[in-house]
């Protein structure tokens, strides 16, 4: 079945099933938030800006957080030997964020003139890499618990 | 869903990593196929038989014992 979403879901049949669940929920819960708004706003003032970014924020982590602890991301770790590769791999990735984070944000934007302005920018980069850690080391904790039990 | 693909793959020494990539999808879905937590779409389930030369009622007709 092909529908204009179809480029941004995945080939295998079971992810895409998966990812189309998450999106449905995903939607559905942010129409019952916009319902609820629009209810509110004969009793309160409710300014639109931020009631859009918030469902906006409502369904990305909603479709990101069942994404990531569906287990679906990482299909073929199933053994010791695969998750602990793929670890190491997380962790450069990581690391690697964190280089070029800070890079650009050196090179280009904003050349730190002193030790607070490194701080910001060091801490920023750090704890952007730290949040992608934890989200990719989730996903693959995840992954390998649901493959470790269908293998052979 | 009850289903005799993990014997018969087996039978034939295919691995799951083959059998996926054969068919286009990846091993997780079928070892979820193969544990019964997954139901196949009619054109995977063709894909299968014809990859393990076998017939839909072979790999996915369940018959109870008498």
């Amino acid at each position: 079945m092909k529908s204009w979403i179809s480029f941004l879901l995945p080939e295998d049949e079971y992810k895409e099933k998966k990812l189309l669940y998450f999106i449905s929920e995903g939607a559905t819960i942010v129409i019952l938030y916009l319902i609820v708004m629009f209810i509110m706003s004969n009793f309160f003032q409710i300014s639109a800006k931020p009631t859009i970014v918030i469902a906006i924020c409502i369904f990305g982590f909603y479709v990101f957080s069942r994404y990531i602890l569906s287990g679906i991301e990482y299909t073929d770790i199933a053994t010791k030997v695969d998750y602990k590769k793929q670890l190491r791999v997380t962790r450069i990735k990581s690391i690697g964020f964190v280089v070029l984070f800070l890079s650009l944000q050196v090179l280009f934007v904003n050349f730190p003139t002193n030790l607070n302005e490194w701080v910001d920018i060091i801490g920023m980069s750090v704890s952007g890499g730290v949040v992608l850690f934890i989200f990719e080391y989730i996903s693959l904790k995840r992954s390998y618990e649901k493959n470790k039990d269908l293998i052979e | 869903m009850k289903n005799n693909v993990k014997i018969i793959r087996m039978n034939a020494s295919i691995t799951q990593e083959e059998l996926a990539r054969k068919v286009g999808v990846t091993r997780q879905t079928i070892g979820l196929i193969e544990k019964g937590k997954y139901n196949p779409s009619l054109q995977l389930c063709i894909s299968i038989a014809k990859e393990l030369n076998k017939t839909l009622d072979e790999l996915f007709w369940e018959v109870d014992a008498e």
